[in-house]
């Protein structure tokens, strides 16, 4: 088989770690044909953008500083590894151009991504070293994006086409290499990175331009659960997940993958499997297309409509009413375009056929600059409107595609929520079918989830 | 308009005197003056921003020499030339055009290399080196649309310059603007295609003058339909890479999926056909034509099929045929003539008077 195999930062956090993935590696490419794909050591991609930030504000003592301890970490575990010589050669390289920032005291996107993109060169670097392999950056793999610096978007088609291009030979050929994840280049070779999704994006780009078997995401945890284990002591880990259910969850979970990653995976039928770096033999949670035995949802031979609980905590509700606005076109586009002014990230909305008010959901990080927002913005027009805010509250979410077309989920999730004594705030479900979002109390919150998780029986 | 040419064989000089030819239609169908301001073969190049000048450029190359060592005193108002090495090739050619001084019209890099499949990628970096660096591009080469037309579309988009391909297909029929006109508004169920004119000359001679493979080929060669070396044309996979193209085309109206490539074909020629084969199809109304198709599913196919004799499909010598299934209109066959050297020299010149259109227009 060909498998596509990356590492998250964890997973390359020490000298020690590094050998471990590269064991992983030369132990799967005994059987398989392996394209690793390694992100930056733990912490370093936030020490690079603060560097960054520093050397660009002309904090040349900070900048000193942060340069010292990237350097630190990773002549550290490049002496370990014997690897100094590669991770010297591009540490020289980054201090020239954070020199450079502070010299000019100003900081591109584009400069940022040049900077920010050697966490995963010089990780690349000594894995490709203790590996004997070639180390590749994202352009050399052939990942062509826009001029978005720091959020750049693949140019699919094209990056399909160059990776074949490059990686294709190669691996055909017998060559080990290891790949950079999160960094690419536009059309022109300059350097960019792929913002949310990062790492794992790039593995399921090359996964489905090398038309790979499997995608393997390693990561510190053992794969996809049913609920958090924290909130639900018996959650269990899902052996299979569909495309559909995994973009759903990852809207969810930090554990999850970021949908735009799955894109690529999903579009060329690709199975995603995530595994922990630290139980290489556990088979982990398979996200792909095939239906597991049983029909929609088996689960380890019983069959279940909603597959898992996540919860997203840290949040706050913005109630916004009055009778001003029932029946007058362009209620809610104010409301929206106040809050995307502010840059505020909307989690949730609902609104009543009543329209006498409107709901949302927010970071609760974000509820203070929401809230101005929007007394600016309506209290302005003169209707009389009022804002009322619900801080600390959660979103706990019940997910599985065969809730599609089942009755009686709802009922089923509000008697056993009712039961538990939960109050529910507010609630949302997509057309998809494939989810119900219920606000309740931040304190609510575990009990809540567990009572679902009880009613759908996903414990073990 | 400033027109670069990449490949200066029967095709690219073919091109080049009809840019002398039609001087004064083209300025008024274009807009614009239309100047030849760059040309390379596999040795070198040749660029002059007002014009080379065709006559001397034609006499130059038919001298066996390369346009890398066109005179700078005959070629042209301001004209150079150079050789290429290890470090600038014809990509690095294309991407130089771009830089280069002129009027404000529309610049178009016209990759008229011949249809390698073996070694597609050197075409395709000369068409993405030419959107890259914000020129339009027309390929008649087929080898680049038919491994990589969704990249490259997705290069013109993304640079919003145009990507034309007339010549590929049909060539001196436009078959695939035809083929896209009569399904526009309908839904394409299947696609049926005669685009090879070597392999249809071969197969219509053994239906009707009663000759054996070998004999029909060897008769195709001397007429000049068939090249020394028949394989692309008698294996299939010329067709198989019109195919393509026609499909990619064509794809918004079909029930598409991926856009498919090269790879996704499945190609069987017509190498040593058996005379036997088409007698016992003659003798039930039958005759065999080495058949192109595009399935309900989006499946690809190229191999000799029976079709009606005496049908619109059962076309003489080198005439080409595409035949749409649409789910209103029922089937709509187009025929027309195929290419040869100058049919597809016009094709260029059909999408240059496009690419003016459109560049005004947007």
């Amino acid at each position: 088989m060909r498998i596509v195999m990356k590492f998250g930062g964890t997973s390359v956090a020490d000298a020690e770690r590094i050998r471990h993935v590269a064991a992983l590696v030369v132990s799967a490419s005994a059987e398989h044909n392996v394209v690793p794909v390694v992100s930056a050591m733990d912490q370093v991609t936030e020490m690079l953008l603060d560097l960054a930030d520093a050397a660009a504000s002309g904090n040349s003592m900070q900048a000193e500083a942060l340069l010292k301890a990237v350097r630190d970490k990773h002549l550290a575990a490049a002496y370990a590894l014997g690897a100094q010589q590669a991770v010297t050669a591009l540490l020289e390289r980054l201090e020239g151009l954070v020199r450079g920032v502070l010299a000019l005291e100003e900081l591109t996107p584009r400069a940022r991504d040049a900077i920010v993109a050697f966490g995963e060169r010089l990780s690349c670097a000594m894995l490709a070293h203790v590996l004997g392999a070639r180390a590749m950056d994202g352009r050399e793999a052939g990942i062509v994006t826009d001029d978005h610096f720091g959020e750049a978007d693949p140019l699919m088609d094209l990056s399909m086409y160059q990776v074949g291009q490059s990686l294709g030979p190669l691996l055909d050929a017998g060559e080990r290499v290891v790949v950079t994840g999160f960094v690419a280049a536009n059309q022109h070779g300059v350097t960019s990175t792929l913002g949310r999704g990062g790492s794992d994006y790039t593995a399921t780009i090359l996964g489905a331009a090398l038309r790979a078997d499997e995608i393997w995401i390693y990561s510190d945890v053992d794969g996809l659960m049913t609920a958090d284990p924290r909130s639900v002591p018996d959650a269990r880990l899902l052996a299979r997940l569909s495309f559909a259910e995994a973009v759903e969850m990852g809207k969810f979970g930090a554990k999850s993958m970021h949908p735009r990653a799955l894109e690529p995976a999903a579009a060329h039928g690709v199975p995603v499997r995530m595994r922990s770096t630290f139980k290489p033999e556990h088979p982990g949670t398979l996200i792909s297309d095939k239906r597991a035995e049983g029909g929609a949802g088996a689960e380890g031979g019983r069959v279940s409509i909603v597959r898992c609980v996540p919860m997203l905590k840290n949040l706050a509700m913005v109630n916004i009413g009055g009778a001003a606005m029932i029946g007058r076109p362009g209620s809610a586009s104010e409301v929206f375009a106040a809050l995307a002014g502010q840059r505020v990230n909307v989690h949730m909305i609902c609104q009543s056929v009543s329209e006498a008010g409107i709901s949302l959901v927010v970071g609760g990080g974000q509820l203070d600059r929401a809230k101005g927002a929007l007394e600016k913005t309506l209290r302005g027009v003169g209707s009389p409107r009022t804002i009322e805010v619900v801080p600390n509250v959660c979103v706990v979410a019940a997910v599985g595609s065969g809730m599609r077309g089942t009755r009686g989920v709802a009922a089923r999730i509000f008697t056993s929520l009712a039961r538990a004594g939960v109050n529910v705030i507010a609630i949302a479900q997509g057309s998809s079918e494939m989810s119900i979002s219920i606000v309740v109390e931040a304190s609510a919150g575990p009990l809540a989830v567990r009572a679902i998780h009880d009613e759908f029986s996903l414990g073990s | 308009m400033q027109v670069t040419l990449v490949g200066f064989g029967v095709v690219g000089r073919a091109l080049a005197g009809q840019l002398r030819d039609q001087h004064a239609l083209l300025e008024r169908l274009t807009g614009g003056a239309v100047v030849l301001a760059g040309v390379c073969d596999t040795r070198g190049c040749a660029v002059a921003p007002r014009g080379l000048d065709i006559d001397a450029l034609l006499a130059h190359k038919a001298t066996g020499q390369s346009v890398g060592s066109f005179s700078s005193s005959t070629g042209g108002e301001g004209a150079i030339a150079r050789g290429f090495d290890a470090g600038f090739g014809p990509a690095q050619f294309v991407a130089a055009q771009g830089r280069l001084a002129g009027d404000a019209g529309p610049r178009v890099v016209v990759e008229s290399g011949p249809s390698d499949l073996k070694h597609p990628a050197p075409a395709v970096e000369n068409l993405l080196a030419a959107m890259r660096s914000g020129l339009h591009a027309v390929s008649v080469n087929k080898a680049p649309l038919a491994v990589a037309m969704a990249a490259l579309l997705e290069a013109a988009a993304h640079n919003r310059v145009q990507l034309r391909y007339s010549g590929t297909v049909g060539a001196g029929t436009p078959v695939l603007a035809l083929a896209r006109q009569a399904a526009l508004g309908d839904r394409v169920l299947g696609v049926r295609a005669i685009i090879n004119g070597t392999t249809n000359f071969i197969l219509h001679r053994m239906a009707t003058q009663d000759e054996a493979f070998d004999a029909a080929l060897a008769e195709a060669v001397r007429l000049g339909y068939a090249e020394a070396d028949p394989s692309n044309d008698i294996d299939g996979v010329d067709t198989a890479m019109k195919l393509v193209i026609l499909a990619n085309h064509l794809h918004d109206l079909r029930d598409g999926g991926h856009r498919p490539s090269y790879a996704d074909a499945r190609v069987q020629g017509i190498r040593g056909l058996s005379l036997a084969l088409i007698r016992e199809a003659r003798a039930r109304g039958k005759t065999i034509k080495l058949l192109g198709s595009i399935d309900v599913d989006g499946g690809l196919k190229v191999e000799p099929t029976e079709v009606d004799a005496g049908g619109p499909m059962d076309t003489p010598r080198n005439v080409n045929a595409v035949c749409l299934s649409l789910e209103r209109c029922g089937e709509v066959t187009l025929v027309g003539r195929g290419a040869g050297g100058p049919e597809t020299a016009t094709a260029i010149v059909r999408d240059l008077v496009d690419v003016a259109r459109v560049h005004r227009g947007g």
